[in-house]
């Protein structure tokens, strides 16, 4: 019975250059193939009626069309021609604070925030502290993106990259359609400072939650040694968050002590005593030279001689400011971010487009404040490095 | 060469200014007479030919030590294209051409090789799309090369390449078999060779394409290659990775060209009527004033970017192929602004303004298409981390 059905069943191919679809059913009777002509009865060199390629350049066909997609309320795959309103670029912290504070003022007003990733409302700072908190991976996550969007009722474009800004005709280009803006607000945040002897092949930089994610997968269920690199704020609260959890933790560092912008020298004396109890070594003094892969493990090496062997490696070398959108929206932009009178936070040369920084800069003190409360809610028995998150304060910026 | 230089209309203009002059009177000229016939499936060689001795081709070349001007090249595409989309994209096939020929540094293709191809004396062309998608990771490369004595065959179909002609030739890229005596152990890491294809060889069969909606003078071809045999004189790149990543931009930047072009055409046609449908023609979305203002930021951004065209660092390639798919996208909706604004003149099968529209069309959708583009700036945008 079955032998006999499956006989029956006529295949379909379709050729990858120009999607002409042979149907065994129906053959192709200018090339003299008769119906019912099996796929592979076919000789090697029949060409594509339609484009001339070859037999080989066809693959099979199912020809059962994909489900229509029903278009969601709030999460869109792309961006839609006309007006998208007050268009947020960066859906971190200040992006989401920035729609909450509009919503506040106007209940009516069309938002449209672009994010680069999904989107999911979570807190930063606890990425470098998630295990002292107890938090797996997935409970970072405090509201996910697309009920964010309908309790804010924004038009969110998730997993777009926002490309290039027409300050004159109000265009911002993104990865999935140009949008209209009225207003235009960057809160698209830092990236990770790129190092040379650093390489992002080789190098973690946990600076959002796909990349802390990504590094508890390859870090696994098993005790690992993890080599840091840059003492600072976040490589000492993650050199601690980790060698909490078991991992062997080598935490590396230019100055001769962690934290040494951050604290006095007692203080951080204290730190490294505290650490004692924990599989975690400072090195202080050492200046990377280089990281390579090597039989399966990364060895970083210092200018002084010394090399470290890990299953992976951080750096946490600081951000820098993402400057390139405000460049090419005609934004004076330098090392430390959109250039800015200190007194009234606007820029200083106007260009011909309006001005939104106060509900801004009200969206940044919220969210500094924010984070302030996230910090004291933080177990001082279980989290060993205490500082204030002023270098992680990232101003967003209204065009 | 004393007829030559006796008529200085036949000598390459020195300046850019001088040989942008000329390309604008070709192209309101003989250009104009023909367009509607290109489009059609009228091949105009003696145009194509015209534009090389008025130097088109050899701006953005380095020939006789001269520095080389992409914006020039851009922009002598851009007067072309603005009378005729299908013959733009030939200058565009046969510049980048061009291209590969000097940056192979093959002693074959350049020198005598490279000057007459610069003067149009012989025509070239480009059969880079696939190469280009399966580099961007969308398709798998069509022809294949087999290693032989002092060379390469090359066996495999390429459904469709512009500007051909029995005495043409064309730059391509297959995949190399490894031998089976040299596949030890796992999987060997793709090889592929870049070459030209000259079109007169026995082992090359050009055959017919279906109809396309337009632009049906570029004379387009299936390329069917049957044991064609690739020696040392005709090789453009082994490895061939390395020299995309290096003439990938330019190779862009030039095409930014036609879409420029195509938007100004549009533009042009729309003030055409202005005097008699202003009235009218003021409700419609796309206006002329403000397509033109955008056109020329973004005229004046792709002349920015020509000044580096080897450039390859990421944020320099976002650049490129940005500017590249806000051409498309400029002109998609001037075209289609410019019909709404002639009307019904516009919809007339003799008018250029429908036939603009389906030039645009073809500005969109030729490689790298708009969802080509943005695909790859999304990849080129993500950061990179550890396997």
């Amino acid at each position: 019975m079955s032998a006999v059905v499956v006989a029956l069943v006529w295949r379909q191919f379709i050729c990858k250059a120009c999607g002409l679809i042979y149907d065994e059913a129906e053959g192709d009777a200018d090339s003299g193939l008769a119906p019912g002509t099996r796929f592979d009865d076919i000789p090697d060199d029949w060409a594509c009626p339609l484009c001339g390629v070859t037999k080989a350049d066809f693959e099979p066909h199912d020809a059962q069309p994909m489900p229509r997609r029903a278009v969601s309320a709030a999460v869109r795959t792309n961006a839609r021609r006309g007006d998208a309103g007050i268009v947020i670029v960066g859906a971190g912290r200040a992006g989401w604070q920035m729609v909450q504070a509009l919503r506040e003022l106007d209940a009516h007003v069309a938002i449209t925030i672009v994010s680069a990733c999904a989107a999911d409302l979570y807190d930063k700072p606890t990425l470098s502290v998630a295990c002292a908190r107890e938090l797996a991976s997935a409970q970072l996550v405090r509201e996910g993106a697309a009920q964010a969007a309908l309790r804010l009722r924004v038009r969110l474009l998730a997993h777009t990259h926002a490309v290039s800004v027409d300050a004159r005709s109000r265009q911002l280009r993104t990865t999935r359609g140009t949008l209209r803006y009225r207003q235009l607000v960057l809160a698209h945040g830092a990236a990770p400072r790129p190092v040379d002897v650093l390489p992002a092949d080789l190098c973690w930089r946990i600076n959002d939650l796909v990349a802390y994610q990504r590094l508890r997968g390859a870090l696994g269920v098993q005790r690992r040694h993890v080599v840091i690199v840059g003492a600072g704020l976040v490589g000492s609260e993650l050199a601690n968050d980790l060698a909490l959890e078991g991992h062997g933790v080598t935490l590396l560092d230019v100055q001769p002590r962690p934290l040494a912008a951050q604290l006095p020298a007692l203080a951080s004396q204290r730190l490294v005593e505290a650490w004692r109890g924990l599989p975690l070594r400072f090195v202080g003094g050492v200046q990377v030279a280089g990281v390579m892969r090597f039989e399966g493990m990364v060895c970083v090496t210092t200018t002084c001689g010394q090399s470290f062997e890990a299953d992976q490696v951080i750096a946490a070398t600081g951000l820098l400011p993402e400057g390139a959108l405000a460049r090419r929206a005609g934004l004076a932009v330098d090392e430390g971010g959109i250039k800015v009178d200190t007194a009234t936070l606007r820029r200083a040369t106007r260009i011909s487009m309006r001005l939104a920084i106060a509900p801004a800069s009200k969206a940044v003190r919220s969210a500094s404040s924010n984070r302030s409360r996230a910090r004291r809610r933080r177990s001082p028995a279980r989290s060993s490095a205490t500082a204030p998150f002023a270098s992680r304060r990232k101003p967003c910026h209204c065009v | 060469m004393s007829a030559v230089l006796d008529n200085p209309v036949n000598a390459p203009a020195t300046t850019a200014d001088a040989m942008l002059a000329e390309v604008r009177r070709i192209a309101d000229g003989a250009l104009a007479e023909l367009a509607e016939d290109i489009d059609r499936g009228v091949y105009p060689k003696s145009v194509l030919m015209r534009l090389g001795e008025v130097g088109a081709y050899r701006a953005h070349l380095a020939l006789g030590g001269s520095d080389p001007d992409y914006g020039a090249a851009i922009q002598a595409i851009i007067e072309v294209s603005r009378v005729c989309g299908a013959t733009g994209f030939m200058m565009w096939c046969h510049d980048v051409c061009g291209l590969y020929m000097e940056a192979s540094g093959n002693p074959a293709l350049t020198g005598r090789a490279l000057e007459d191809h610069a003067a149009a004396r012989t025509l070239g062309a480009t059969g880079m799309s696939n190469p280009m998608k399966t580099f961007a990771g969308i398709e798998t490369l069509l022809l294949r090369a087999r290693p032989v004595d002092g060379g390469f065959v090359v066996n495999g179909t390429l459904p469709w390449v512009s500007n051909l002609g029995p005495d043409h030739y064309f730059g391509a890229v297959a995949s190399v078999e490894t031998p089976v005596e040299n596949a030890v152990g796992g999987e060997a890491a793709p090889r592929e060779i870049m070459f030209i294809v000259r079109c007169g060889a026995a082992s090359v069969e050009l055959r017919e394409c279906p109809s396309f909606s337009a632009m049906e003078g570029t004379n387009t071809w299936g390329v069917r290659l049957t044991d064609h045999f690739i020696g040392a004189v005709d090789l453009v790149a082994d490895p061939v990775r390395p020299f995309i990543g290096r003439i990938r931009a330019a190779f862009i930047l030039l095409q930014c060209g036609m879409g420029l072009g195509v938007a100004q055409g549009a533009i042009d046609s729309m003030w055409t009527v202005e005097r008699q449908l202003g009235h009218v023609n003021e409700h419609l979305d796309d206006r002329p004033d403000d397509l033109q203002a955008e056109l020329d930021a973004l005229t004046a951004r792709t002349m920015a970017l020509a000044r580096t065209p080897f450039g390859t660092d990421n944020a320099f390639l976002i650049d490129v192929l940005d500017a590249r798919a806000h051409a498309s996208e400029l002109a998609l909706r001037a075209a289609q602004s410019a019909l709404l604004h002639q009307g019904a003149r516009g919809y007339l099968m003799s008018s250029p303004v429908q036939r603009r529209v389906r030039e645009s069309h073809f500005v969109a959708i030729v490689t790298p298409a708009i969802k080509h583009l943005r695909k790859e700036i999304a990849r080129l945008s993500e950061p990179v981390m550890p396997a």
